[in-house]
């Protein structure tokens, strides 16, 4: 089970996420709905992984993989993002992210690209959802 | 309808969006489109949707594009969204904005692909526009407008640019 940190300024999307997590089996720590607020609830509550919007008020995702990566060199951080966003995908695994979710975000997604991440933390549930892949 | 000067540029990037956006609503929300091909107009005037969000493309081609939901319509893609979850009544307007937002995002984002290099279009965030009852051609502009009927009201769909992004620029495929 990992904790995971969400972060996203719609709050339809971190709702879908905090769901699609918890029936994976995980845990989410928190839900953020800014960059800044992302960075103090990363110092705050150590997630193994954070899911981080890129386009969002007050500071952007970019930004705050940045700014998270300068204290946490370890946490695991993808990014949820849209087709037509593709230079600032690519900023931000320059920036520290490692991976990429294209919208729209389902539980299989979020499987896939979990399992990519972390393959020792693989549910039995994570591993028939690879499996149709 | 205004005679047409120049070819029919913005006609594509709207039968893109209208193929992308039948496909959504059809495949991924389960809302049943009754208008399979729409009407393409080039009005000089759009009346907006009470609930209407906005999107920009940019680098080569600068466009603005506008889908306005109808009340029904924006309620049941709510219902699609949530898939069964109950929300708090504070919640409502906070999760009909994002609705709003993210189906504008995923549909302008995955429709809009240049075929040359391959290359998807840079889109600005989504934007929601209030209290603004119609948008009116300038005369270096053009309107591509078509209007998506459902089961569940209607979706308006307009594209707003310079004619001469219209000329050159464009280079849209359906996906």
């Amino acid at each position: 089970m990992l904790n995971v940190l969400v972060v996203d300024d719609s709050l339809i999307i971190r709702k879908n996420l905090h769901k699609y997590l918890v029936k994976l089996g995980h845990n989410v720590v928190e839900e953020s709905k800014t960059g800044a607020q992302a960075v103090e609830d990363c110092k705050k509550f150590k997630p193994n992984l954070v899911t981080m919007d890129i386009t969002m008020p007050d500071m952007d995702g970019i930004t705050a993989v940045k700014k998270i990566r300068e204290f946490d060199k370890d946490v695991s951080i993808i990014m949820i993002t849209s087709h037509g966003q593709e230079d600032m995908v690519v900023s931000s695994l320059k920036a520290g992210a490692q991976g990429y979710i294209l919208k729209p975000v389902n539980e299989e997604k979020l499987a896939k690209s979990i399992g990519a991440l972390f393959q020792d933390y693989n549910t039995e549930a994570d591993d028939e959802l690879l499996d149709d892949y | 309808m205004e005679k047409e000067q120049y070819t029919n540029y913005e006609n594509e990037i709207l039968v893109a969006i209208l193929s992308r956006t039948i496909s959504f609503l059809n495949d991924e929300m389960g809302i049943t489109v009754i208008s399979k091909n729409p009407e393409i107009s080039s009005p000089k005037k759009v009346e907006l949707k009470k609930n209407t969000a906005m999107i920009a493309t940019g680098g080569s081609v600068q466009v603005l594009i506008t889908m306005g939901y109808d009340d029904v319509l924006l309620e049941k893609l709510m219902e699609a969204f949530l898939e069964g979850e109950e929300i708090d009544e504070e919640e409502i307007d906070e999760i009909r904005e994002s609705v709003s937002s993210e189906v504008i995002n995923i549909i302008v984002g995955n429709a809009l692909t240049n075929p040359i290099d391959d290359t998807v279009l840079n889109i600005t965030p989504p934007i929601l526009i209030y209290e603004a009852k119609s948008l009116f051609k300038h005369k270096s502009s053009k309107i591509a407008a078509a209007t998506i009927k459902t089961n569940f009201g209607d979706m308006l769909l307009s594209i707003i640019g310079p004619k001469e992004s219209f000329v050159n620029e464009l280079n849209f495929k359906e996906l």
